[in-house]
């Protein structure tokens, strides 16, 4: 008989196993797949899985559904674009300049809309989303509109690329365990269950959400910011709305509330659109359907039907 | 003499705007939820308008009562198949009803723009116009034959809807429910099938909405995204779940976007929405017309 009161510390210390396990094995891929095509889905699918590590934070953990996480990227990956096009700043400042700037901006839309309850978070990030694009698309001289933009390279090494996806994969994964492992993560979760009561117990509640919102969205810029690097072309469709459809569709299915859930998810969705795509491009009409089906029959996602039958094995 | 054009064209786009909000604040009066499936609601009725209209060579006048059709039918089947197990409470994320709904309207509206991606191909259509005069001038406001028309008959839809609402027993039932759901039904109303009646208004009149506009937009699968933002915009400007004040700001935000686009920035004016937006949740965020929605 284990503690009871251990039982979160537990389940917590077995997803971040298995996540680990997962980024072992998805680290193991490029001996088994050849040819820079198959090598740039894989890294792209890697890039998927942090944003959707990002965007689990806020909506699994904390309850807050941001419909922005693909506009957080591309505002990441735009920082690191025209601070590269304007002043030459090397990748090295270029790149947590994008994490900060995107935590910048997650602060200034939490400041408007996370003191109010109800729906003020999805709506008002969907708008700024959109609109943000746009925005960007527009400004024919400042960020060259549609056409995008030039960005510097990391390295033309596609395999090197690679394990620097992983790495920032881990460097995320052990972050986001660090903050579920303490204070903060109970936190978070007692304001996504019930932030009246969690108010009543002296938590700061609009504090918490903006921690969170903050974290999530600099996730989402370094990734952004990262796969700017990668391609070496930053443009405004980085931010379509289809990309958010993604990345929900990744957690949803994945599992919400769950790390290992959100990798797998994030790689497997990903992957999974690559296949698709093959059969005339229906991969968002059956991510879409999987989405709605999951949500109303099976919330607990992949992760949540793998773990149970995993912990029932070993209890 | 311009400033006169541009307040007509502004009320005219504002009323569209309304066709779409009103819908939107009904359903969030209700449930308290927000339909992110809304533009396609939209998108669906310009298509079928402009479907059978093109493709069956009826008249764009009873394409018009098509469109509505379709929308309501779309209406129905989102209530009957994704809203209805919130509020029976056996959803499986029933107790997290907010996060339920964000997720499968988002993955409904996905769903939507792909299959018509998918099926009817991703190019724009032109939609038939429904009646055949070109630019005209009314003093010194230009307008062309079709936003004189679908204006007219956006007005009437309006006027009969305020009507609908304020006289018929149906509507005093949705206001009811959207007052306090348990205490109708414990009067006697049927608070699933006034929900269910919400839903088709709703999806009838942002089809009606894509319908009317169809001729100016020219439909694309995506073309309901920009009138869902908008929407957003309007029916937090207006206090979510006021249809007045949803039709007030409508008015409010198509007039003030006429005047921008002319007067400070056109390539920016789908930027305005997002400044209005941040104005009124910073300074009144309950709206014009809503109740106070700050936590705690």
């Amino acid at each position: 008989m284990k503690p009871i009161h251990n039982l979160w510390q537990e389940r917590l210390r077995f997803d971040m196993r298995a996540a680990l396990v997962i980024i072992a094995l998805i680290g193991l891929l490029p001996a088994v797949v050849y040819g820079p095509y198959a090598l740039g889905i894989i890294l792209v699918s890697v890039y998927f899985a942090i944003l959707a590590l990002g965007w689990n934070l806020l909506a699994g953990y904390t309850g807050q559904f941001s419909l922005a996480p693909a506009a957080f990227a591309m505002i990441g990956a735009y920082t690191t674009a025209l601070l590269d096009h304007y002043w030459q700043v090397p990748l090295a400042l270029g790149i947590p300049a994008a994490i900060v700037v995107t935590a910048l901006f997650g602060l200034m839309l939490g400041k408007l809309v996370l003191n109010l309850s109800g729906p003020y978070l999805s709506l008002t990030t969907l708008a700024f989303a959109e609109i943000a694009r746009v925005v960007i698309g527009n400004s024919h001289e400042f960020t060259r509109g549609d056409q995008g933009m030039h960005v510097a390279t990391l390295t033309d090494n596609r395999l090197a690329y690679y394990y620097i996806f992983l790495f920032a994969l881990v460097v995320v994964l052990a972050c986001i365990y660090w903050l579920l492992k303490g204070k903060l993560g109970r936190f978070m979760m007692a304001v996504r269950d019930d932030p009246v009561g969690a108010e009543s117990r002296g938590i700061n509640v609009v504090r918490i959400k903006m921690i969170a919102f903050c974290i999530s969205c600099s996730i989402c810029g370094l990734a952004g910011s990262l796969y700017g690097t990668f391609s070496q072309l930053v443009s405004p469709e980085l931010g379509l709305l289809q990309q958010t459809g993604l990345i929900l569709s990744m957690v949803v299915i994945g599992g919400m509330g769950s790390l290992s859930g959100a990798i797998l998810g994030g790689v497997l969705i990903y992957l999974g659109s690559e296949w698709l795509r093959g059969f005339g491009d229906i991969q968002m009409i059956v991510f879409a359907l999987l989405v709605i089906v999951f949500a109303r029959y099976i919330p607990g996602g992949l992760w949540g039907m793998v773990a149970a039958r995993l912990q029932g094995r070993r209890s | 003499m311009l400033a006169f054009d541009l307040l007509a064209n502004g009320l005219i786009y504002g009323c569209f705007y309304a066709l779409m909000a009103i819908g939107l604040a009904m359903i969030f009066g209700v449930l308290k939820i927000v339909n992110f499936a809304h533009g396609e609601f939209f998108m669906i009725g310009a298509y079928t308008y402009v479907l059978v209209a093109l493709k069956l060579g009826v008249s764009p006048w009873l394409a018009l009562p098509c469109a509505a059709v379709s929308g309501a039918l779309l209406g129905w089947l989102v209530e009957r198949l994704l809203m209805r197990p919130m509020y029976q409470g056996y959803a499986s994320w029933g107790f997290m009803k907010d996060e339920y709904a964000v997720v499968v309207t988002f993955g409904l509206s996905l769903l939507l723009i792909n299959l018509v991606d998918k099926i009817v191909g991703p190019y724009s259509f032109r939609g038939p116009p429904l009646i055949d005069v070109s630019r005209f001038a009314l003093g010194p406001i230009m307008l062309t034959g079709q936003k004189a028309i679908a204006a007219v008959v956006s007005v009437l839809l309006m006027i009969g809807l305020a009507l609908f609402i304020k006289r018929s027993v149906w509507g005093k039932q949705i206001q009811a429910v959207a007052q306090n759901r348990l205490g109708a039904s414990l009067a006697g109303i049927d608070a699933t099938r006034t929900t269910s009646l919400i839903f088709m208004i709703s999806g009838m009149l942002a089809a009606l909405s894509g319908a009317l506009l169809a001729p100016l937009v020219n439909p694309s699968p995506d073309i309901g995204a920009f009138p869902a933002v908008k929407s957003y915009v309007i029916v937090v400007l207006g206090g979510m779940g006021s249809i007045w004040g949803a039709m007030l700001a409508a008015l409010i935000l198509g007039v003030s976007e006429a005047f921008f686009s002319v007067y400070i920035s056109y390539d920016y004016r789908d930027a305005f929405g997002l400044i209005i937006l941040v104005v009124v949740l910073l300074f009144r965020p309950q709206g014009l017309f809503g109740e106070k929605g700050r936590e705690l």
